[in-house]
């Protein structure tokens, strides 16, 4: 966890948190501990549950079951205090088109009670920090999509809040967007200890954080620094891609110390641990093998092989996901 | 950091809208005047109302109520959009609370109203004679008419799930309120049925509020039309308050996309 952890409540602390839409239980139980000034980032398949948490915790969805605290308030009867500590990002960009970018800002200002001289300052400072200040006079309905986005994310920040829960931040954004974007969350996190809980399908953004949390269905299925979630998966991945890869599992596991094994597209991913030696003979045992790639784990390899471990049945011995 | 920051808030941000939006501001002024010019040059010759010297002098009060009742209405409605377009859940999650969002929403909507049939006022010295004080009341009854719509307004656009039903609102509500108000045509010589409706219609009593106003006869009494326009006023915000669903955005229509 990031050295800037406080002595004070957790930034969140959620305890079976879950929510039903009807019947469709669209949160089933989050265990959620989220320490002050760190970065934690959910991940997880369309439908597991992500948005619908980070709705709940923004205190905007009534939880079904479980609860949770945001700072030490509780999501349920300290609502408004909860909203204090937050600055929010949705999944889609909440802009104006027909207001400034300023006036988007002024308005934002407004709705979290800073006045009207201080909301001026402070449109003026978050334009600032994500470089829109000279488009401030434009109205936000001719900017592109990745302007709008910064809009947003200038909102969140704007009357600096303790905690930013951010869905989906970067979606759709170009890299030069994108790099601004995480250079204000880095900035707000190094330089006044922010907490930040985000959602993201691009994994590489969670590299560097805090800790990573994997959703499946509604649930938690992994919880732990990246490195210590890749290092589940074993010292280094092996790719095999060909017809019938998966069949070469057995054989695998005679050669080198298979820790994970999941089925792709194209092949099957296998965690190793040890010597990578004995994978040489591979090529030998199976001609039609068309690529054999040994390489580092990634957060990709961590986030398959947990989320389609979620959905295997566990009494089919070689189905996709399934842990060897 | 102050409570009233966030009404202030949305007033400024619904002003700033409906002046950006020139077409609907444009084309609900053009409507109460394309009555007065067009519909009620023809009615002068065909209709004879007691108590004024023409029927476009008649229905002068009710064209400045439809001005209001249009702008206001329309803008209090419009809740839905913010709803459908992700502004709402914006205004939800600040500290404000649903009671500031819809409060700052009435007073914007009421500013419109009075903004929108207050062009009609200015203008009403270029057609007939007016004094000075029967300027200020009508602003008066104008304010208190724009206040109730407003309220009424919020109360329509609170079950609406999407901008899909806001034509149908137009017909089904907004035209059936202006039309049974006695804005166009007495309410006196309405069929007996219709003439109770008219009774109980506040859009009625802020035509007649404005027709008081304006020195022309009125059939409810200014007190009376007066106290209607408070009470619909103050129970159609409760009554908003009360069945206004904070969740509505998130549960009823679609469920947040990648749960």
């Amino acid at each position: 966890m990031s050295s800037k952890e406080s002595a004070g409540p957790p930034a969140i602390d959620a305890v079976g948190l879950g929510r039903d839409f009807g019947e469709t239980r669209a949160l089933d139980a989050l265990d959620l501990l989220v320490p002050a000034g760190a970065m934690v980032g959910l991940l997880g398949p369309n439908g597991a549950g992500k948005t619908t948490a980070m709705l709940v915790l923004a205190t905007l969805l009534r939880p079904s079951r479980g609860g949770a605290r945001v700072f030490g308030y509780d999501i349920t009867r300290a609502r408004t205090a909860v909203r204090n500590h937050l600055g929010l990002v949705f999944q889609e960009a909440s802009v104006d088109g027909l207001l400034t970018v300023e006036e988007n800002l002024l308005f934002a200002a407004r709705l979290v009670g800073v006045g009207n001289q201080s909301a001026r300052q402070a449109a003026a400072d978050a334009m600032e920090r994500v470089g829109l200040t000279e488009r401030r006079s434009q109205p936000a309905r001719h900017l592109s999509t990745g302007w709008r986005r910064l809009i947003d994310l200038a909102r969140a920040t704007l009357h600096r809040p303790a905690l930013l829960v951010l869905d989906e931040p970067t979606v759709g954004l170009d890299p030069e967007h994108r790099d601004r974007a995480w250079r204000l969350l880095e900035t707000e996190r190094r330089e006044r200890g922010t907490t930040v809980l985000f959602s993201t399908h691009y994994l590489a953004e969670a590299e560097g954080c805090d800790r990573v949390v994997l959703l499946a269905r509604g649930r938690v299925v992994a919880s732990d620094t990246p490195a210590a979630l890749k290092a589940t998966l074993g010292d280094e991945v092996v790719e095999v891609e060909g017809p019938d890869a998966h069949r070469l599992l057995p054989v695998m596991r005679d050669l080198v110390d298979v820790r994970l094994a999941i089925r792709t597209e194209r092949g099957c991913r296998v965690g190793i641990v040890g010597s990578r030696d004995g994978l040489t003979k591979l090529a030998s045992l199976a001609p039609k093998l068309v690529r054999l790639t040994v390489r580092p784990a990634t957060l990709d390899d961590v986030y398959f092989a947990m989320t389609q471990a979620s959905h295997a049945e566990p009494s089919a011995s070689d189905r996709v996901g399934e842990p060897v | 950091m102050t409570a009233l920051a966030p009404v202030y808030g949305i007033v400024v941000r619904d002003v700033i809208r409906a002046f950006r939006q020139k077409g609907r501001l444009v084309g609900g002024l053009a409507r109460s005047f394309m009555w007065l010019l067009l519909v009620g040059t023809g009615y002068n010759a065909i209709a004879r109302v007691e108590g004024v010297s023409s029927y476009q002098e008649f229905v002068y009060p009710g064209l400045v109520v439809m001005a209001m009742l249009f702008g206001a209405m329309l803008t209090a409605i419009s809740t839905v959009y913010d709803r459908e377009f992700g502004m709402l859940r914006l205004m939800l999650a600040s500290p404000a609370g649903a009671s500031a969002i819809l409060a700052g929403r009435a007073i914007a909507a009421t500013i419109i109203g009075i903004l929108q049939g207050g062009v009609l006022l200015v203008c009403l010295p270029m057609f007939f004679s007016v004094t000075a004080s029967q300027l200020v009341n009508a602003v008066a009854a104008l304010a208190l008419g724009a206040a109730a719509s407003s309220a009424l307004g919020l109360l329509v656009a609170a079950p609406l799930r999407s901008v899909e039903n806001f034509a149908s609102v137009i017909n089904v509500v907004l035209f059936p309120l202006f039309f049974l108000s006695g804005a166009l045509y007495p309410t006196g010589r309405m069929p007996a049925g219709l003439r109770h409706v008219a009774q109980v219609n506040p859009v009625s009593h802020a035509v007649d509020l404005m027709r008081a106003a304006l020195g022309q006869p009125a059939e409810f009494g200014a007190t009376h039309s007066v106290l209607v326009l408070i009470a619909m006023t103050v129970s159609c915000f409760f009554l908003t308050m009360l069945i206004f669903d904070p969740e509505h955005r998130f549960t009823l229509r679609d469920r947040p996309a990648g749960r």
